[in-house]
């Protein structure tokens, strides 16, 4: 079991390593430098204008250092058939897991030195803490980390399962509140270390392995790791998971009369493979956020213009989502149209986006004349859009 | 009504799997293929549903030539699927709806019949389930719904009872009788030849992708020289002999 867990790391980290030199590519390094330079030359600007050792400071501090608790579960690359091939293995995977304990320390560990490293002269100048005291503290939420994940694998096995919410709210109270006396932190350190060394060195009982749930658990955590990579790039692995939301069927339409196979799927492709509807939202939430940023219109037009345009060409590879259905190729639907009728769909979603922006604008923006000219030109440009663009990029792509 | 395959050859990427098959399937007759995995049964059922292209031979429905009027002809065809397959995005009563716009069905009389199936196959209080919250048995029962609400003059059938209940197999053989006796044509391709016999009086053996008979059950007997009291699934290992020697010369 032990080689079995070795060989899937190195599988894994392949894996990464793959997805990684995608997501972080010569742009993304780049605009991560100059956000990571604005946020410090912000962070540098702010020390000096705050005022030291407020109350809530210590407080703050411990808050801060705890976050990488949030960060990482337990990785455990179990697999799905694993529960037909690995089932009399219960005894083994203790040593299995083990391997795998040390191996999701890695990515808290370094977000915990990262934000330890950015918080130090905060809680060294500002907070008044003595730099043993915060290195114990930071020591202290590496144990917790510890701690945290032996709860993890102790809830893979069939025992009374122990709440992960509880135990975050613990730490998070317990490192907040201790962080007002800063010498404590010695004795979380040791009471923790003694928790860890009771955890692994009493007896183990004999519990059998949960198998099901601790795949289910693997293939969300994959999920939510695909989930990030997908937002840079293609990743195959990832599994969509379908939800229907309800409150969303008044955008369909009530009868079959005016509809044809195409326009029907993709209507609902489109509001309910969370992959489509998301980058809607989350495009349409950004050009909400970039307004109320800029507080300009002709700055907010500009920027939500491109926008809209990015979503929609985003949204044009919905054209062979059922390719892949056999269904789709049995059932006498025509293929050649189904273009015409993405751009019916889409030309939806962009109105849906414009309705939904105007409305922000409304709310964020100054109400005067030049506001209407902007929401009628975004509107034009969502026209002209549906009208002239898609039209050719889909003609272009023969879809 | 006739559904015609000509000197049909074809398989996967120019590998011909199936050699010159020649089948003919005339207004309420109902043909079972059979042979054992890898005889050509499948990749058959794949180029009648278009889903394979030929490299030789030709598909007509109805006069309907499948290479010519793809749509037209799929129109005629209702196809269950051995492992079913269904929209993640639709709900049952989509699907339904999908199977009315697909084959341009009366819309109103569409949905009498679907109450119909669905009740027999128990599945009226599920209309707005997504198939992920669906057993494998009851998305096999979706495609049985779905593919008798097509109403179609050809129905193709891959190993429809794997996954079904003793009381859905029973209901899916009186549809499939029912659809016999109103002139209908059905394709079906299955091991479980114990329930197949209630409903298939003539079958085409395949092996090697080639047809070495069709025939009723006792025309197949004979070929194969089984004894009166020879179990009929005797024809398998005989088959399989057959294949040996095939690969061996």
């Amino acid at each position: 079991m032990q080689d079995l867990a070795k060989n899937r790391l190195q599988k894994n980290l392949q894996q990464s390593l793959k997805y990684l030199t995608l997501v972080f590519n010569d742009f993304f390094i780049l605009a991560i430098i100059f956000l990571f330079g604005a946020l410090m030359f912000w962070y540098a600007q702010s020390m000096k204008k705050m005022p030291p050792n407020l109350y809530f400071y210590k407080p703050l501090v411990g808050l801060i250092l705890s976050m990488p608790l949030l960060i990482g579960k337990l990785v455990t690359l179990l697999q799905a058939a694993d529960i037909q091939f690995l089932l009399p293995q219960d005894k083994n995977m203790r040593a299995y897991l083990k391997i795998m304990r040390s191996y999701s320390l890695l990515v808290p560990l370094i977000c915990l030195v990262l934000i330890a490293g950015i918080l130090f002269p905060f809680a060294l100048i500002k907070a008044k803490i003595p730099i043993l005291s915060y290195c114990l503290a930071v020591l202290a939420v590496f144990l917790a980390k510890i701690a945290q994940l032996k709860v993890m694998e102790y809830n893979l096995f069939y025992n009374k399962k122990i709440s992960l919410f509880l135990v975050n709210t613990l730490f998070f109270i317990t490192f907040a509140v201790l962080m007002m006396w800063p010498k404590t932190m010695f004795l979380v350190v040791i009471l923790l270390a003694i928790i860890i060394s009771g955890a692994t060195f009493k007896p183990q009982n004999t519990a059998l392995f949960d198998w099901q749930y601790a795949v289910e658990l693997e293939q969300r955590r994959k999920n939510q790791v695909y989930g990030v990579f997908s937002m840079f790039t293609d990743v195959k692995e990832r599994k969509v998971k379908i939800r229907r939301r309800k409150y969303l069927d008044f955008l369909l339409p009530k009868s079959l009369r005016n509809e044809n196979p195409n326009k029907f799927l993709y209507r609902r492709a489109l509001l309910r493979n969370p992959e489509n509807l998301n980058l809607l939202v989350r495009m349409t939430a950004f050009a909400g956020l970039i307004s109320l940023l800029v507080q300009n219109w002709l700055w907010a037009l500009t920027l939500c213009s491109l926008v809209v345009f990015l979503t929609v060409y985003q949204l044009l590879p919905m054209a062979n989502e059922f390719d892949n259905n056999i269904m789709y190729q049995v059932y006498p639907i025509e293929h050649i149209k189904r273009g015409q009728d993405l751009l019916k769909v889409l030309s939806l979603a962009l109105f849906m986006q414009w309705v939904i922006i105007s409305i922000f604008w409304l709310l964020i923006l100054p109400v005067n004349l030049q506001l209407f000219e902007a929401s009628s030109l975004l509107l034009l440009f969502s026209w002209l859009i549906a009208h002239w663009y898609l039209p050719w990029k889909v003609k272009q792509r023969k879809i | 009504m006739v559904l015609k395959i000509e000197h049909l050859t074809g398989g996967y990427a120019g590998v011909p799997v199936i050699k010159d098959i020649n089948l003919t399937i005339k207004s309420g007759q109902a043909l079972g293929i059979i042979g054992l995995n890898g005889a050509g049964k499948s990749t058959t059922i794949k180029h009648i549903l278009g889903l394979l292209r030929p490299q030789k031979g030709k598909i007509t429905l109805n006069e309907v030539s499948l290479n010519k009027q793809p749509t037209a002809f799929k129109r005629q065809v209702a196809y269950i699927p051995e492992v079913p397959v269904l929209y993640p995005e639709l709900t049952l009563k989509e699907h339904l709806a999908l199977i009315i716009l697909s084959y341009q069905l009366n819309e109103e009389k569409a949905w009498v019949r679907a109450q119909q199936l669905l009740q027999l196959f128990r599945l009226e209080d599920k209309l707005d389930w997504l198939p992920v919250h669906f057993s494998k048995g009851m998305k096999q029962k979706v495609m049985i719904v779905a593919a008798f609400l097509a109403d179609t003059d050809l129905l193709v059938i891959d190993e429809p009872f794997t996954g079904l209940d003793p009381l859905a197999v029973t209901n899916l053989i009186d549809l499939i009788k029912e659809a016999i006796a109103t002139g209908k044509m059905v394709l079906m391709s299955t091991h479980i030849l114990a329930d197949a016999e209630q409903v298939i009086s003539n079958y085409a053996v395949l092996n090697n992708g080639e047809i070495e008979v069709i025939g009723s059950i006792s025309d197949i007997r004979l070929h194969y020289g089984l004894t009166a009291t020879d179990s009929f699934d005797k024809i398998y290992r005989i088959l399989n002999q057959e294949q040996r020697h095939a690969r061996f010369s």
